[in-house]
């Protein structure tokens, strides 16, 4: 299986988001993205500085929630996919 | 010298409407892949793609300018048979009229080995040969209009060959539907190529490569709509 890239990764994570209903615990989205903890929270700290995620507190739990503009993103990522296997590039 | 294109008389400006459709597909493709390009900056394949369906729709462009030249000037009418045919004389030498026939064919030669050239990875001198051949080709078509189609015909070809190599290996409906639309584009080369024989097989080829053109749009539009897909 080739290896992903960066943005292979931050499409993974943001679909397994979206996969569970827009939000999704911190070591859910580790083994639904196939991530080491530590490329997580690299990954993490980048996404949610480009406020493509946002964080939430409930009922105790801290849960990982998808931002519109994650969703829009990950949207692109998906249409881009699309193309790439059309053209085959 | 004297160049003689043949249309017939009901047609005339509709192919001019017919290339705005194919500008307009392939500007979109062309700006859709420059937007991947700028997502996903390790990918060059998606600037050279861009690229070339930019050269292909610039092309159009220029052969719209060329058509409007040919409009414009020394329109003569003639009755071949039942059909009325308009033919435009005109000396080389007109300034717009050879700038919009050299940059259509150099540019539309151009798109279509940028987009070969990304399946088929060549050596810095072969590019550079096949450069050559391809202007040579566009300052000849000058004299033989057949060589310019001739050309795009083997270039569409191999490209719709391609395309159905790779569709066999990816099984992806919207690969299948790409090359279906480069090989009707492909097809209407050949009429293309016999136009100067009778005029109004240059309404076929038009009216195929809108076809094919509208083909390539559905299926962009099936790329970009089609049903949601984990990454």
């Amino acid at each position: 299986m080739a290896k992903r890239s960066r943005l292979d990764i931050i499409a993974d994570m943001l679909y397994a988001i979206q996969d569970k209903g827009g939000r999704i615990k911190p070591t859910h989205l580790m083994y639904k993205s196939n991530l080491s903890h530590t490329q997580m929270m690299t990954y993490l700290e980048e996404l949610l500085h480009k406020h493509l995620i946002g964080k939430i507190n409930q009922k105790g739990y801290e849960y990982i929630i998808i931002t519109d503009q994650g969703y829009q993103f990950w949207h692109k990522v998906k249409e881009m996919r699309e193309f790439e296997k059309t053209f085959g590039i | 010298m004297f160049e003689v294109v043949y249309t017939p008389r009901w047609f005339y400006g509709k192919d001019i409407a017919i290339d705005v459709v194919s500008i307009l597909v392939l500007a979109l493709i062309a700006l859709f892949s420059l937007r991947c390009a700028k997502l996903d900056r390790q990918n060059k394949n998606y600037l050279w793609l861009s690229a070339s369906f930019g050269l292909l729709a610039l092309s159009f462009v220029f052969k719209i300018l060329m058509n409007f030249t040919l409009y414009f000037y020394g329109q003569e009418t003639a009755m071949v048979g039942k059909i009325t045919v308009v033919y435009n004389v005109l000396e080389p030498t007109t300034t717009l009229f050879l700038i919009g026939f050299i940059v259509y064919h150099l540019l539309g030669l151009l798109g279509l080995y940028a987009l070969f050239s990304i399946y088929h990875k060549q050596s810095r001198s072969t590019v550079i040969l096949v450069l050559y051949l391809l202007a040579t080709i566009v300052f000849f078509s000058h004299v033989t209009h057949y060589l310019f189609h001739l050309t795009s015909l083997i270039l569409l070809a191999l490209l719709a060959f391609h395309y159905a190599q790779y569709a066999k290996k990816s099984k992806a409906l919207t690969t299948k539907m790409l090359t279906a639309s480069f090989l009707i584009i492909g097809l209407s080369q050949p009429f293309f190529i016999f136009m100067g024989v009778r005029p109004d097989l240059y309404v076929v080829a038009e009216c195929i490569q809108l076809v094919g053109y509208l083909l390539l749009l559905f299926t962009f539009l099936k790329v970009l709509y089609g049903k949601a897909k984990p990454s």
